[in-house]
């Protein structure tokens, strides 16, 4: 089962994340490291708490963007976007 | 405060007759003397990528703290004649538990500063006092030996004088992309996957096409590779010609946003093996070439874990790897270059063997061993190198990580038992305040046995030491 625990928790720039972006990254995380994940929040870190490898990154992102419809700007990924549930999130809102 | 610059020196009984690094020595500087500055510059590839654009790929803060604090990985591969350039001065505990092995340690160097997201080399040119000692050294005759050598490094010789053991850094990059390997193998007839070099977007979007045709709709899977990128990490496996299409777009965004075509990427068909090799031979200034050695290399999903050796090869493998490494080597001297070339190569299920799939012309994790196995390898020894992963809250000293594995280390008396052969990496990612979540932490060890059996028995224990010690309340 997937759950969110909670998806208004804030990013470090206080930015809420989006509900929808975080369910999707949830069920996108599920797909790419093929297991289920409960209690996942915006704190949750994608490399310390997920082990999320850097391999899986682009797979990550192929999924997000089938899920929310939307084209993701390479360029623009800093590693500080990936730090959690909450930064990817607001990486996301932005390149939508 | 500043770290001590220098380490107390070790004395330790008398290394083992010449190996490895003292034939690389010869080789590379061309007298059997010559004292050595080595400098563990791991993941290299990071700066000859610089410039060149590949896959989008993003790694976390953290593992780029381990891998920079992979430098600690020198220290068991110089002499004791030699020095060694770290980040931070090595655990006391460890140097001591080193040295009760037998272990003549070289001379430590340490940075002025530590930055956890910069390389040593980075941290070693913000280092005005070290770079005073470097330049001394180089008054001294000694050379830089790195991991691989980058514009960091050319800079790092410029501005201390130290000669490198290595050619420049534009000749090291060309030969370490994986478009060079493929080509190389064609050009030499070796068997090589099917696959595509591709420079520009345009043959990236032709190649694509082909490879879905050809490959993902046949349902085999596809690698596509960084040039650049680094082993078993630059790289996307596909399976399905939908994601694949969906990569190339989001390459070519990129590429029109920078408003550049060239890209560096290679295609190659994922070839359905049962064993990773990793061979391992090194290139004279002379243009000879001297076969090191080859081992099987424990990889998970293309990434590096581990090697195991003696390889179990067939002896017609074992001719077939050492011929590729002097046809390969007299290539690469050729073109130009000398230093220590690590090839991965693989055997496939029909026992087919595919004897080049990268050239990798810097040190291996496989070249970090090697003054361990001359020391304490035996005839009938077996050999694993691995990694455990730990996810501790607190600093782990060396201390307590002994006393916690105990009599699974190494006795130098059975020659059986595990080596730590880099602690840096365990705490390499702390935070500077600590906040009670885990971090993730790295051991790495060489465990030496008299069977398999006993050397994945020894595996096992150590795996279950290490993870209490990530739950010390077990």
């Amino acid at each position: 089962m997937t759950t969110v625990a909670h998806t208004s928790a804030t990013t470090a720039d206080a930015v809420p994340a989006d509900p929808q972006i975080v369910a999707a990254i949830v069920t996108a995380l599920c797909d790419v490291l093929g297991q289920e994940l409960t209690d996942i929040t915006a704190e949750t870190r994608l490399f310390d708490d997920l082990s999320l490898d850097s391999t899986a990154v682009l797979g990550l992102l192929m999924a997000l963007e089938d899920a929310l419809d939307m084209e993701v700007d390479p360029e623009s990924l800093q590693q500080h976007h990936l730090e959690s549930v909450g930064a990817l999130a607001g990486f996301i809102a932005e390149s939508r | 405060m500043s770290p001590p610059l220098v380490s107390p020196v070790r004395h330790a009984p008398a290394p083992p007759a010449a190996g490895f690094l003292d034939g690389a020595r010869r080789a590379l500087t061309g007298t059997a003397g010559t004292p050595l500055v080595l400098l563990g510059n791991f993941e290299v590839e990071d700066e000859w990528a610089k410039g060149e654009s590949g896959l989008p790929m993003l790694a976390g803060r953290n593992s780029a703290a381990i891998v920079n604090r992979m430098d600690e990985f020198a220290l068991l591969l110089a002499g004791p004649d030699d020095h060694v350039v770290l980040k931070s001065a090595p655990d006391a505990d460890y140097l001591d538990h080193l040295a009760s092995l037998g272990v003549a340690l070289p001379s430590v160097l340490v940075t002025d500063v530590q930055d956890p997201a910069h390389s040593v080399t980075v941290d070693a040119l913000r280092s005005p006092r070290l770079l005073a000692a470097l330049r001394e050294l180089a008054g001294r005759g000694a050379r830089l030996l790195p991991h691989g050598q980058s514009a960091l490094e050319d800079e790092l010789c410029e501005r201390t004088g130290l000669a490198s053991a290595l050619p420049p850094s534009p000749l090291v990059k060309s030969v370490n992309s994986k478009i060079y390997s493929r080509r190389l193998a064609t050009e030499l007839g070796l068997p090589l996957a099917r696959g595509w070099e591709c420079e520009t977007v345009g043959a990236f979007e032709e190649a694509a096409e082909e490879a879905a045709a050809l490959c993902v709709d046949q349902g085999r899977r596809v690698g596509v590779k960084d040039a650049y990128g680094v082993s078993g990490k630059g790289i996307a496996v596909i399976d399905d010609s939908r994601r694949l299409r969906q990569l190339v777009r989001m390459v070519a965004r990129g590429a029109a946003k920078r408003g550049d075509d060239r890209i560096a990427l290679v295609i190659e068909e994922w070839a359905d093996k049962t064993t990773d090799l990793n061979y391992h031979f090194t290139v004279g200034r002379d243009g000879s070439v001297r076969f090191d050695f080859v081992k099987e290399a424990l990889t998970e999903n293309g990434v590096h874990k581990g090697h195991r050796f003696p390889a179990q090869l067939d002896p017609g493998h074992v001719a077939a790897v050492q011929d590729a490494s002097a046809r390969i080597g007299a290539r690469l001297a050729a073109d130009g270059f000398h230093g220590v070339v690590g090839v991965d190569a693989m055997l496939t299920r029909d026992r087919g063997l595919l004897p080049l799939l990268e050239i990798n012309a810097r040190n291996n994790m496989s070249t970090y061993q090697t003054s361990l196995q001359e020391r304490f390898m035996r005839p009938g020894t077996t050999a694993l190198a691995r990694q455990y992963e730990l996810s501790p809250t607190a600093r782990v000293s060396f201390a307590r990580l002994r006393d916690r594995l105990g009599d699974l280390l190494l006795d130098p008396a059975t020659g059986r038992g595990l080596i730590i052969n880099n602690f840096a990496t365990v705490n390499a990612a702390a935070p500077a305040d600590p906040d009670g979540r885990p971090w993730t932490g790295r051991l790495y060890g060489l465990l030496l046995a008299g069977s398999t059996a006993e050397l994945d028995a020894l595996d096992r224990a150590v795996a279950e030491a290490v993870r209490k010690e990530t739950n010390p309340d077990d």
